[in-house]
């Protein structure tokens, strides 16, 4: 019994995985013709990717220093994706989330763990009021997610940059547009000496543990991936839409927004300018979320292969003539590759009951 | 106020609304035949890109504006044949062609140019700016139709011609069908997936279209993420203008107008707050005329 419990198991994980396999392996080589068409061997490109970003201990920390932010935003990205409410404010939220969280930490009198702890929650609640004004206009007006949450980004982005061009900046230390930095104590305490890699990370796993445990395990999991299955079936059987919506959205929201304090606090301690939108960390982040077909545990994993490609992508920018931009390219080819495989398998599958649903929708649209 | 000034705000706002309104209407046609199209940014932009590059190493106009809408094409009819053919999630699909385009221009940009951000030269051509022979000697008029290029106005053409086509003849009824119900559709004969692509396809041409005129139209460069958010835009002015061409014309004014304002305005108030005038807008706007095709753009699922 047990031992055929296991080889299902295994059946399952391997068909799982088999797809993304496919899938990386097509971006790969997507990737090796963009680097041949530069004029460098992709082999030996490829080589120096990799022992720059996994096969050396120094990149590996920092790969898995820099792939903290983007678990958070994957997380932040399944929760609301998974119940159908496609939120792709992620990063607006993760630059209002972290701006509010590092002016508290900055700028709030008291005892270093009741400010962090603020700066923690008026980070939290910036974050998750920004998802829940795009669920409101939703809910209330019709408005699309997708318009209003991505038109966010820009606007958060341009209006943190102005306080922090002129009333907050630091005009003391550099040239750069930054802010003040968090007092020494409320850094996260670094793990290994000599590198970034900090206390972030383990809080990040202990965030994929909570997440999957909630999708999982918890009633509130349950509704809001039935309601993303199929909205008219699962308030059929007296689900709330609403409260689940302006729960994964508020959920969402505030994810996102701790990826932001976590890189503030862990490897930056400081608010700088277009310190997100230029890694663009919400957008991997995105990107890992669909390449794990929104599975947090998944996620964990791809997000960590996704950070690799970008440490190693900024190492051969150093050396070779081919762009950081390659490593996106590889990563946004690869999900276009696991969205056409996941709903060929899909469709085989169930190919009489998505016919149904799909007439249900229609109808609930009318 | 200087009326003279007045018209000349609105001709920046007519040179403005021609990139946005041509992604409003490829929006249209999508929704139209059903296919809810979030890769409408990227197929600006690789229009942007293309005009850009071919006009380097061609020198010529007209190239480079087929190069641009073609591209557009291209990336439409993979879009089409991804959605449609084999059903993949929209927003994946939308999302991932975005991320994938702005990637490939980055690096396109340093491959071909070898340069980082943007690119601009003095040998790049622009659109020839038309003078309309009477109406530039007309006082005010001549002030309001200033600089504008053959393609701003071909586009107030195309739209037309677009509501026409859509509303007027049975052309225009068969692609709503198949939007409204592809097994009706089909029944009456019509190969609803082609129908599909084909709509999809056009949407990559107007965007490209669209690409053209905001990279050789008011300035004649290329940088890294220069539409901005204008094909989300393009969406908002098309759920504004609920699908209708005509209509579609004002909503996309509206949304030129935010966007001229933002350079506008730039010398009176911060030019961070100015530059987040035109998304913000967007959102009330939505908000304010939610009445309009309530619910059109509704969200999809992601399987």
């Amino acid at each position: 019994m047990k031992k055929c419990k296991a080889k299902s198991l295994l059946k399952k994980s391997a068909k799982i995985l088999v797809h993304p396999l496919i899938a990386i392996i097509c971006g790969i080589l997507v990737g090796a013709v963009v680097i041949f068409l530069a004029g460098e061997n992709p082999l030996d490109v490829y080589v120096q990717m990799f022992q720059k970003s996994f096969l050396n201990i120094y990149y590996l920390l920092q790969t898995l220093t820099r792939s903290v932010p983007i678990i958070a935003c994957s997380l932040s990205v399944i929760i609301s994706w998974k119940a159908g409410y496609i939120n792709l404010g992620t990063e607006g939220q993760m630059i209002a989330g972290g701006f509010v969280g590092t002016i508290v930490a900055i700028y709030m009198p008291g005892p270093t763990y009741l400010v962090m702890a603020a700066a923690f929650i008026a980070a939290m609640a910036t974050g998750s009021i920004l998802s829940l004004f795009s669920a409101f206009i939703f809910d209330k007006f019709g408005v699309s997610i997708v318009i209003s949450t991505l038109m966010m980004n820009y606007a958060i982005n341009y209006i943190t940059n102005y306080f922090i061009t002129f009333p907050l900046r630091d005009t003391g230390s550099s040239l750069a547009i930054q802010s003040k930095e968090i007092h020494a104590a409320m850094k996260l305490p670094r793990l290994v000496e000599g590198n970034t890699f900090n206390l972030g990370f383990i809080i990040a796993v202990l965030l994929v543990a909570a997440i999957t445990f909630i999708i999982f395990k918890t009633n509130f999991g349950y509704e809001s991936k039935m309601t993303g299955l199929n909205p008219i079936f699962a308030q059929y059987g007296g689900i709330k839409k609403g409260r689940v919506m302006y729960s994964t959205m508020a959920l969402s929201g505030m994810l996102a927004a701790v990826a932001g304090l976590l890189e503030i606090f862990g490897v930056k301690y400081r608010f700088l300018e277009g310190m997100f939108t230029s890694t663009s960390y919400a957008w991997t982040g995105l990107m890992s979320g669909l390449i794990s077909s929104l599975n947090p545990i998944g996620a964990f994993f791809v997000s960590i292969f996704l950070s690799g490609m970008q440490v190693g992508g900024t190492a051969i920018q150093r050396t070779t003539s081919i762009p950081l931009q390659v490593s996106t390219l590889i990563q946004a080819t690869i999900t276009l590759f696991v969205s056409v495989k996941i709903t060929i398998n899909f469709a085989k599958k169930n190919k009489f009951v998505s016919r149904g649903t799909n007439s249900a929708k229609k109808v609930g649209e009318e | 106020m200087d009326a003279n000034l007045i018209f000349a705000t609105f001709n920046s706002v007519l040179r403005s609304t021609t990139p946005i309104m041509m992604a409003a209407l490829a929006s249209a046609i999508c929704n139209r035949v059903g296919v809810f199209n979030v890769a409408l940014e990227g197929q600006l932009l690789i229009g942007s890109f293309a005009a850009i590059a071919v006009n380097w190493y061609t020198g010529s106009i007209l190239l480079a504006v087929l190069a641009g809408v073609l591209a557009g094409g291209v990336i439409g009819l993979l879009v089409g044949v991804l959605q449609v053919r084999y059903k993949a999630a929209d927003m994946v699909v939308g999302t991932s062609i975005n991320l994938f385009i702005t990637a490939l221009t980055g690096i396109l940009l340093s491959i071909l140019f070898g340069v980082k951000g943007g690119f601009k030269d003095p040998a790049l051509l622009s659109l020839r700016k038309i003078e309309v022979p009477i109406i530039k000697d007309i006082p005010y008029l001549s002030v309001l139709l200033r600089n504008l290029t053959i393609m701003d106005y071909l586009a107030y053409v195309i739209a037309i011609l677009m509501f026409i086509y859509l509303f007027k003849t049975v052309w225009g009824y068969h692609l709503l069908s198949v939007g409204i119900k592809k097994d009706a559709a089909e029944s009456m004969g019509l190969n609803s997936q082609g129908i599909q692509i084909i709509a999809v396809l056009c949407s990559g041409l107007l965007c490209g279209y669209g690409g053209v005129v905001l990279s050789m139209g008011q300035v004649t460069l290329f940088s890294e993420g220069m539409t901005a958010g204008r094909g989300f835009i393009g969406m908002a002015a098309c759920n504004l203008g609920a699908g209708n061409p005509v209509l579609i014309i004002i909503s996309s004014l509206f949304f030129g107008f935010c966007d001229a304002f933002a350079s506008i305005a730039q010398n009176a108030i911060p030019s961070q707050f100015t530059q987040s005038v035109p998304y913000i807008a967007t959102v009330l706007a939505l908000i304010l005329f939610s009445n309009r095709g309530k619910k059109k753009l509704n969200i999809k699922r992601v399987k």
